[in-house]
């Protein structure tokens, strides 16, 4: 890999999200569009302007229309484009952005527009009619899996090996969801929740309870990545992709390692080396990785470098990772509070470290001067994972 | 994802109710497949393949490694268990519609030693507060005669009596 060779920079130089909540009234592409307008508005840019369009939404099945990257192209603003969708799960959502990145970075296209899509309300009775074709269905499918006890089994895994206590775990859910309070986008925001309530909610596949996991939503999110050399004439504070990386793990997933994910410190090693960080605990100022479960975020933060294996989890509950902690975690609420609509994630994670190291976080913003930051998905059959580092130069 | 939603409203001029009609797939054991639940279901035995170069043994049997792409023949098949370990496992309190289950449900990831991949499966004959990671589980089979060739031919793991 040559990771110090790409052509030249990019830059992010404006962000839209919309609300994430269960959305009947409107389409996909209504929703797209809606981001789009947001991102492209803030970059002062017009359609016209955007060379090429890169969509990410992840099942087909959700929406319940096949060729999902087709179907929402009048909303992406792709007619006319050179267009591509891009779809690995969860991981979607930062796995968008680097492909809008390598259209740029590989000298290509001047300003490329990013649009993440997710519509899980369509699905009946619920998304886990959808989750439950994900599945080899030959040796799990006939145990009738759902996602929730898998995730419950890397949980117990992860627990087990490192010796975590689920109350530390639990401390991220209550982390998230009151960062949540105040992001105008955020469906489950709760400025008074306690620890007492997420032990004390409903058993769903122990130990996951119900509010150690990010709600179904819908909702679209945006970004516009354009050439480093043009981004100060866009916008005051343009946030450079300094580093990205992915990876994938074998599909078998019993066959991981449940307590470590080996394949995120991969993805982040690529991002890492590309970005010229040696000591992402020292160097990291914010990070926003990928938080649909409240241990995910712990397993995350350890694979990111930001913390030893086993101890994010204690760290989360002395505070660490609070927004005005050493190092704030998931500043805009994350998956846990603000929604989790697959894809469209993009909004948390890319989006919201765009606004906080430009400034523009408002109410979330972080105090302390920040400059690097990291964020992370995770996706496919909870087995991939990307990886972006932005900077402020 | 809660499971707490509600079925919509679909009669008002915002909604139509659809479906994607595709009824039913079929779906390929595989040629590895077909070779290790022809093996569960007529000898009651667990198959697994086992790559040299990688020293690892997949189960269940697989026609090639993943990691080094050799095919792995008839000579690489092993066959493992019927004892194994609880890597980790699940207390399912609630179906996938969010129902209560009268009864949990235990799920778990097995290993039949140190160098072969999980295995997944239920647990039966033990109370959920009995479970632990480690402990050493066996497989129940079906009687011959109830074995139809699938991944259900395994009735469920118990602990193995001391
Ligand atoms: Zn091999």
């Amino acid at each position: 890999m040559n990771l110090k060779e790409t052509n030249r920079s990019a830059a992010v130089v404006g962000a839209g999200m919309t609300l994430f909540a269960s959305r009947l009234q409107e389409t996909g592409k209504e929703m797209t569009w809606e981001a789009a307008k947001m991102a492209l508005d803030q970059a002062g840019l017009t359609l016209a302007d955007i060379d090429a369009v890169i969509l990410g939404t992840a099942p087909d099945a959700f929406d319940g229309v096949h060729k999902k990257g087709e179907w929402l192209l009048d909303g992406a603003g792709g007619v006319g484009k050179p267009y591509m969708r891009v779809y690995t799960g969860g991981g979607t959502a930062v796995m968008a952005p680097i492909a809008g990145w390598w259209h740029v970075a590989s000298g290509m296209y001047d300003k490329v527009l990013v649009l993440c899509e997710e519509k899980m309300s369509s699905v009946q009775p619920h998304a886990q009619s959808a989750f439950g074709h994900i599945w080899d269905p030959i040796l799990d499918r006939p145990l009738k899996p759902n996602l929730v006890w898998i995730f419950s089994m890397e949980m117990q895994r992860y627990m087990h090996k490192y010796d975590v206590s689920y109350e530390d775990i639990a401390s991220v859910a209550v982390k998230n969801k009151r960062n949540a309070v105040g992001h105008p986008c955020a469906q489950l925001a709760d400025p008074d929740i306690t620890l007492e309530d997420v032990i004390n909610s409903e058993p769903m596949a122990l130990p996951v309870r119900r509010l150690d996991i990010s709600p179904p939503s819908d909702g679209a999110s945006a970004v516009v990545i354009v050439r480093g050399d043009m981004a100060h004439d866009l916008t005051e504070i343009p946030v450079f992709i300094d580093g990205v990386g992915w990876c994938i793990d074998t599909t078998m997933w019993t066959n991981r390692d449940l307590a470590f994910p080996e394949f995120v410190v991969k993805a982040a090693k690529m991002a890492y080396d590309m970005a010229g960080i040696d000591n992402p605990k020292k160097e990291i100022d914010v990070a926003e990785p990928y938080d649909p479960f409240d241990y995910k975020e712990v397993q995350h933060l350890e694979a990111l470098g930001l913390f030893e294996p086993g101890e994010a989890a204690r760290a989360t509950r002395e505070g660490k990772t609070q927004r005005d902690g050493e190092l704030p975690v998931c500043p805009s609420g994350g998956l846990l509070g603000v929604g989790n609509p697959i894809a469209a994630t993009l909004g948390i994670k890319v989006g919201e470290l765009f606004w906080q190291l430009s400034g523009q976080a408002g109410v979330r913003q972080v105090k302390k001067d920040i400059r690097t930051g990291v964020t992370q998905a995770w996706g496919d059959l909870m087995q991939f994972s990307s990886v972006l580092v932005m900077r402020r130069h | 994802m809660g499971f707490t939603d509600r079925f919509q409203k679909t009669t008002e001029p915002r909604h139509r109710l659809g479906a994607m009609e595709a009824d039913h797939y079929i779906y390929s054991a595989g040629i590895a497949g077909e070779k290790f639940f022809t093996a569960l279901r007529d000898r009651g035995i667990i198959l697994a393949s086992h790559c040299k170069a990688c020293a690892i043994t997949y189960v269940p049997s697989r026609l090639f490694c993943e990691r080094c792409f050799a095919e792995l023949t008839d000579s690489d098949d092993r066959e493992v268990g019927p004892e194994g370990e609880v890597a980790t496992f699940t207390l399912v309190r609630q179906d996938s519609a969010g129902n209560a289950l009268p009864e949990p449900e235990i799920l778990a990831v097995i290993r039949f030693g140190h160098e072969t991949t999980g295995f997944l499966h239920k647990l039966g004959e033990v109370s959920p507060e009995k479970v632990e990671t480690g402990m050493k589980v066996e497989a129940v089979l079906k009687p011959q005669e109830e074995r139809e060739a699938r991944i259900t031919d395994i009735a469920y793991f118990r602990p193995v009596k001391k």
